[in-house]
């Protein structure tokens, strides 16, 4: 039992999520499926069908940014997890250290290195390399993604992986398990939680940036991200076209997350037969 | 003896952040033996353990197995098998695939763990817990997963590392007999880390105590309660009264001011000595019929026995009697020959 105290700890909660999260939502649903007249219609969201390749492309790129960070930080948060403590803090810090600074000014740095006459491809230059095309290019995208999200994914995975007891890896050292046995029977279940934490916390801003495409990706490889946000800011001003593809998007991402605590249930189940 | 050495230490050292923390230890420890690693915590027992099951390499020395080199072989390589302080059971699985895990890594077939499994279920008494998830189970039934997890495999040694510490008395008591009786079952060898003293002796058939990380004695453990070699020893195991003395010629000893005809010799002539008497081998007498006179200071019930402390000339003599005594009344103390234990004085 909750009893009256308790609860009203929770109204200014309550009234928050009412304003700022169901009202805008409700709002969102409300323009996807009016024209500008305020007369209902579906065509909204049946006119998105044709931007079904930005779709994809947006898909297709939040995985792979998802799927680097993770082999990146899956090895790193279990290296961390190990050391000292003092060590551990150390390296959380420098971890986090790029995400003290501004989001925007990260991405201009990286628009200025990866140019055609950046400081790579002049670095190249001296060995008589290149230059290479790196900027307004899908890799640029995915790199910006993963710089920009990697700490996303380490943190849970980090936070995770320290309650995992140094006896439990060696009991399962000690019982034949080498290093790589030890990562797919023991590590990964017990990581699960904090492993399709991290894929949420970097698939969902990678899946719906406009920022990182719009500096790094050029004209040529938009997303989702850039096509909503010409509906409102554009001159191709639409705020009913853009609701609807904001809502598409939500279910997407709703499917991929569904998808992915599926595979962590299924996966736990697995474990207890 | 000599032949069945299944793993032996040769001169293994070890420092942590410049500490020593074993100090040039050696032992053998013999095939189908429960060998029991008794010492204070800190005193390197664990650390010896550790070196048998590969979780460590020692600084310099050797460590043997079956005569051959296993130094810096790696844990998974071992014939051995651990059981884990505070258990160690994967909490991902459930009873039956933490027992059987260690034979699906070395791709058994599903009808062998079946069966195997089975076995192991059966030995440790858990059947019908199969399917029960780790977290769902007290500590002694986590205890005997941790046993089963490690016996399934047929080590050649299973190494226990203060596996009984966590549980409650009368369960410590129960493991304590199970144990042995798994042991004497299997004919495997054991090797047991704790710093109980009771549950050395009750189960060992070698007894190793250390301090220090320096071995202080190996024997039986009738041998270490009996005839404790130093007075290390002796304070640790079980209580004594440890005092000095004076060793005046071969079966004389002087202490407490008065002279006791012993069981010991071949030290030399009136060398000092550390006396070692057992609380429970002074009888209470008759002041008149005693070898030495004190007033009793307390009296403490402890179940079996009554503690009693009993001043006489200084020294604080503990008494453990069935008959008590009023505090402040006048006793005698009796100390037969075959009570008094004659040590070396330790150089501390």
């Amino acid at each position: 039992m909750i009893n009256k105290k308790a609860r009203i700890a929770g109204v200014p909660y309550v009234i928050w999520m009412v304003v700022f999260i169901v009202a805008p939502l409700c709002m969102v649903a409300w323009y996807a499926f009016t024209d500008k007249s305020g007369q209902f219609t579906i065509d909204n969201i049946s006119s998105i069908g044709q931007y079904a390749p930005v779709f994809a492309r947006s898909i297709w790129l939040a995985l792979i940014a998802t799927v680097i960070c993770l082999l990146l930080a899956f090895p790193l948060s279990y290296l961390i997890s190990r050391m000292s403590g003092a060590r551990q803090s150390l390296m959380i810090m420098l971890i986090m250290l790029p995400m003290w600074m501004n989001f925007l000014l990260r991405t201009y740095a990286w628009m200025t290195l990866l140019e055609n006459n950046g400081l790579i491809n002049r670095f190249l230059g001296l060995f008589g390399l290149g230059p290479f095309q790196m900027i307004n290019t899908q890799g640029a995208v995915v790199l910006g993604m993963v710089y920009n999200y990697l700490p996303f994914m380490i943190l849970p995975l980090y936070s995770i992986m320290t309650k995992i007891d140094d006896s439990i890896i060696n009991a399962a050292k000690d019982l034949g398990a080498n290093m790589w046995q030890v990562t797919w029977r023991v590590i990964i279940p017990l990581a699960m939680p904090g492993i399709t934490t991290g894929i949420t916390m970097v698939f969902v801003p990678s899946i719906s940036t406009f920022i990182i495409s719009r500096m790094l990706g050029g004209g040529g490889n938009i997303l989702i991200g850039d096509l909503i946000e010409m509906q409102f800011l554009g001159n191709t001003y639409n705020p009913h076209l853009g609701s609807a593809m904001a809502l598409v998007l939500m279910v997407i991402v709703l499917l991929c997350m569904s998808i992915a605590n599926q595979f962590d249930d299924e996966e736990m189940e697995g474990m207890l037969l | 003896m000599e032949d069945n050495v299944i793993v032996r230490l040769d001169n293994c050292s070890i420092a942590f952040d410049g500490e020593t923390v074993l100090n040039n230890l050696s032992l053998d420890i013999h095939d189908e033996e429960f060998v029991t690693l008794l010492g204070p915590s800190g005193c390197g027992k664990t650390t010896t353990l550790r070196f048998i099951g590969g979780f460590l390499t020692p600084d310099s020395g050797r460590v043997l197995f079956d005569g051959k080199d296993v130094t810096h072989v790696p844990p998974y390589k071992r014939e051995v098998n651990t059981v884990f302080q505070r258990y160690a059971l994967f909490p991902h699985l459930n009873v039956f695939e933490n027992i059987a895990f260690g034979l699906r890594l070395k791709k058994v077939p599903e009808n062998e763990i079946k069966e195997l499994v089975g076995e192991m279920i059966e030995l440790v008494n858990l059947r019908g817990f199969e399917s029960r998830k780790i977290g769902a189970m007290s500590g002694g039934q986590q205890q005997r997963v941790a046993i089963a997890r490690a016996l399934v495999n047929k080590p050649r040694i299973l190494l226990l590392d203060e596996p009984l510490g966590a549980l409650d008395l009368k369960l410590r008591k129960d493991m304590q007999v199970e144990l042995k009786r798994i042991q004497q079952q299997l004919d495997i060898t054991f090797v047991y880390v704790t710093h109980d003293q009771e549950e050395a002796l009750t189960m060992s058939d070698t007894v190793v105590v250390m301090n220090d990380g320096i071995i202080q004695q190996i024997g039986t453990p009738e041998d270490i309660y009996n005839e404790p070699r130093n007075a290390f020893v002796a304070d640790f195991i079980g209580e004594s009264n440890i005092i000095e003395g004076i060793m005046h010629e071969d079966y004389l000893v002087q202490f407490a001011g008065e002279k006791f005809k012993c069981v010991d010799k071949g030290f030399e002539k009136d060398e000092f000595v550390d006396v070692v008497v057992r609380p429970e081998d002074i009888q209470i007498v008759t002041p008149n019929k005693g070898d030495l006179w004190g007033v009793v200071k307390s009296v403490v019930f402890k179940g079996v026995h009554f503690e009693m402390l009993i001043e006489q000339a200084g020294y604080t003599w503990k008494v453990h009697s069935t008959q008590s005594a009023e505090p402040g009344a006048q006793v005698g103390l009796k100390i037969g020959p075959d009570e008094i234990h004659i040590m070396k004085r330790s150089e501390a």
